[in-house]
C-alpha cells in the first residue's frame, strides 16, 4: 500500500479526490486456480479491464457531510473503499487528512466466537487505536450499544439490530476527523436509527467530515450538505443534496421507464399457444 | 421513555472523549511505487507497531482452537503421541527396523514438524479467509501471517510436554543439559516457517490450489528428509549419486530434525554451523517473502 505521510497539511479540505479511478483485471478477480490461469492463458484470452470508477474529482472540506447516491453497482461502495485505504486507486491520487474511522458494512472486526466486548478490543486494533484509548472507551461503547447484560455472550448470538448498535458505536466512539459510513444507517430499529441520526449530527457540529453512501434519499437531504451521484463510475452530478436528489430520481425513472419497456418487449416475445388450437 | 433517557446518558459519555492532537495526513496514489527495500522495511515496521492486533488475533485463534473440541488444549498433547505410536507400530513392530529409542529418535522429529506443518496449514489460510475484513478496514495484512504463526508456537509449547514425560519416564539416559537449548532450534525454524508462511498467504489469494498442492508437497518433504531415519541410512545412496546428497545437505529440514534429535536423543552439541547457515537462509527467504507480500498486497481487497 503506497501510502506517504506528507508533512502537514496541505490543504483545508480533509478528503481530496483528483482524477481517481478504479480499474479491475476481470483476469484476477474471478477465484482461479492453477488450471484455470493456464487454460486461460492457451486460449490467449485477452487482459480484460474494467472500470469500476473513472475520472472521480472532488474534495470535503471539514464540516461537510457528503450523501453519495447512485443505483447499485455504480461504484459508491468502491468509493468508499479508495477514501479508506482499502483500494489504492488505479490512477489519479487521493489525499486524506485526519483520522479515518469506516463503518463500510456492519460488523467489521467481528469475529463471531468472541464476545462483545473482546470484539471491541478487537475492532480498536484492527482500527489501529491505542488500547488505552479503547479501554477508556469501552464502558462508553458497551453502553451506547446497549448490550446489557449479552457484552459477555459470543457475538454469533446476538440479533442483527444489537450487531448494527456495536458497529455504530465503536465507529463513531474513535472520534474520527473523517467518517465513512455505507448503508449502515438502513439497518436497525427505528430507535437506533433516531439515536445514529443524532450521533451524526454531533460529529458534524464538532466540524468532522462525513461521506455517506445511502439509498435513503431523504437522510442526504436531511443530514448531507452536499450530494455526488455516480452512475457507472462517473460523477454525473455534484452539488446540493435536493438538486442532485432530483437529477437521481429523474435517471432511475428513465430507467425504470427503459426497462420495463425492454421487459414488456421481451414478455411478448415466447407467445403461449393455447395447446387446444394445435 | 426510560430507554429515552438512557441513551441521553449514553450519547453525552460517548461525546466527552479525548481529543488526539496528530491528524495523519495520507496521499494515496499508484504513481508512488516504493522500492524493494522500502516494502521490506514498511512490512517490518508495521508489523512491529501492530504488536497488540497480532497479540489480539492470536489469543482469539487460541480460544477458539482451545474450545470448539471436547478435551480442548489436550488434544495437543495427546496428538504427536499418537502418531509417534503410528510410526512405532509401522516401523519398530511390522518391519521390525528402526532400534533402541526408536519411539524418542522419531519423536524428536514428529514434535517440530507437526509445529511446522500447523504453520503451513494456517498460514495459507490466513489472508484468504479474512476476505469480509480486508475488504472493509484498512490494516497492514501482515499481521495475519503473523499471528497464524505466532499462534503455531503455543501448540509447539504443548508438544513440549509428552517430550519431556517421555523423556523423563522411558529415556532417562538420554537426558542432558543440551536439551534446554530447544529454544535455540525453535528461533530458527520461526524464522524459516513465518517465510513460508508469509508467501504461501500471498500466493493462495491468487491461487487457491496452494493449500492442496502443500499438503502433498509436506508428505513427500516429510518422507524425504531424515526424520523417521537417520542420515546414516542414506549415506550409500549420497556416495554412489552426488547430488542426492547435496539435495540432503540443501534441506533445511535434514539440519532441523539433526539439531533437535543431537539435542534431545544423542544428548550432544548440535552442529552449530549448518544452523546458522539455516538461520541466514531463513533470513533471506523471510525478507523475500516479506517483499512478495508487500508487492501483492495492494490487490487483496479487489481479488478477494
Amino acid at each position: 500500500m503506497s501510502v506517504t505521510t506528507t508533512p502537514g497539511a496541505t490543504t483545508g479540505a480533509a478528503i481530496r479526490v483528483d482524477d481517481a479511478g478504479v480499474r479491475y483485471s476481470l483476469k484476477l478477480t474471478k477465484k482461479q486456480t492453477v488450471r484455470d490461469s493456464l487454460v486461460r492463458r492457451i486460449r490467449r484470452e485477452g487482459d480484460l479491464h474494467f472500470w469500476a470508477l473513472r475520472n472521480v474529482s472532488f474534495e470535503v472540506p471539514h464540516g461537510q457531510s457528503l450523501g453519495v447516491i447512485g443505483p447499485n453497482g455504480a461504484g459508491k461502495s468502491t468509493l468508499l473503499q479508495v477514501l479508506a485505504g482499502i483500494i489504492t486507486p488505479s490512477e489519479g491520487s487521493v489525499e486524506v487528512n485526519g483520522h479515518i474511522s469506516s463503518l463500510l458494512t456492519l460488523g467489521v472486526g467481528f469475529d463471531q466466537d468472541l464476545s462483545g466486548v473482546d470484539n471491541i478490543r478487537l475492532a480498536g486494533a484492527f482500527m489501529g487505536l491505542d488500547h488505552h484509548v479503547v479501554e477508556e472507551q469501552l464502558e462508553a461503547i458497551v453502553d451506547y450499544a446497549e448490550l446489557g447484560q449479552f457484552i459477555d455472550a459470543p457475538i454469533k448470538t446476538y440479533s442483527s439490530g444489537m450487531k448494527a448498535r456495536l458497529g455504530f458505536a465503536i465507529a463513531t466512539s474513535v472520534e474520527p476527523d473523517i467518517l465513512l459510513l455505507d448503508e449502515v444507517l438502513a439497518t436497525g430499529d427505528a430507535q437506533f436509527r433516531e439515536k445514529s441520526k443524532q450521533r451524526v449530527k454531533e460529529l458534524l457540529a464538532q466540524a468532522k467530515a462525513i461521506v455517506l453512501v445511502t439509498h435513503d434519499m431523504n437522510w442526504v437531504e436531511e443530514y448531507c450538505n452536499r450530494a455526488l451521484l455516480i452512475e457507472q463510475g462517473r460523477v454525473v452530478a455534484d452539488g446540493s443534496p435536493a438538486e442532485v436528489v432530483e437529477i437521481h430520481q429523474a435517471h432511475s425513472a428513465q430507467r425504470r421507464a427503459a426497462q420495463l419497456a425492454a421487459g414488456v418487449l421481451a414478455g411478448a416475445k415466447p407467445i403461449p399457444i393455447p395447446l387446444a388450437k394445435r | 421513555m426510560h430507554a429515552l433517557g438512557r441513551c441521553e446518558v449514553a450519547r453525552a459519555t460517548l461525546a466527552a472523549v479525548t481529543s488526539r492532537p496528530d491528524a495523519p495526513a495520507s496521499f494515496r496514489s499508484s504513481s508512488v511505487r516504493p522500492g524493494p527495500l522500502q516494502l521490506v522495511r514498511d512490512g517490518i515496521a508495521e508489523t512491529l507497531s501492530r504488536r497488540r492486533l497480532i497479540a489480539y488475533l492470536v489469543r482469539a485463534d487460541l480460544k477458539k482452537k482451545g474450545t470448539d473440541t471436547l478435551l480442548g488444549n489436550v488434544w495437543w498433547v495427546i496428538d504427536p503421541l499418537l502418531q509417534m505410536l503410528v510410526y512405532v507400530i509401522l516401523v519398530s513392530v511390522i518391519l521390525d527396523r528402526g532400534g533402541p529409542g526408536y519411539p524418542l529418535f522419531i519423536f524428536c522429529a514428529i514434535l517440530p514438524w507437526k509445529w511446522f506443518q500447523a504453520t503451513v496449514g494456517d498460514g495459507t489460510a490466513a489472508v484468504s479467509s479474512q476476505e469480509r475484513l480486508i475488504k472493509q478496514i484498512q490494516f497492514p495484512k501482515l499481521v495475519l501471517p503473523v499471528s497464524a504463526v505466532v499462534a503455531g508456537v503455543v501448540n509447539f509449547l504443548f508438544g513440549l510436554i509428552p517430550l519431556f514425560g517421555l523423556t523423563i519416564l522411558f529415556y532417562a539416559d538420554h537426558l542432558s543439559a543440551w536439551i534446554l537449548l530447544i529454544p535455540l532450534v525453535a528461533v530458527v525454524q520461526f524464522v524459516f516457517s513465518l517465510a513460508v508462511a508469509i508467501a504461501l498467504s500471498s500466493i493462495n489469494v491468487f491461487y487457491r490450489d496452494i493449500g492442496n498442492l502443500s499438503r502433498h508437497l509436506l508428505r513427500f518433504w516429510f518422507y524425504l528428509s531424515p526424520a523417521l531415519y537417520s542420515p546414516a541410512l542414506v549415506a550409500d545412496l549420497a556416495k554412489k549419486h552426488h547430488w542426492i546428497g547435496t539435495l540432503f545437505q540443501l534441506n533445511p529440514w535434514t539440519h532441523f530434525f539433526g539439531a533437535y534429535r543431537d539435542l534431545i536423543y544423542n544428548g550432544k552439541a548440535p552442529d552449530f554451523m549448518a544452523l546458522g547457515v539455516v538461520l541466514v537462509g531463513s533470513v533471506i527467504l523471510l525478507a523475500l517473502a516479506i517483499l512478495l507480500f508487500k508487492r501483492v498486497e495492494p490487490a487483496f481487497a479487489k481479488v478477494l
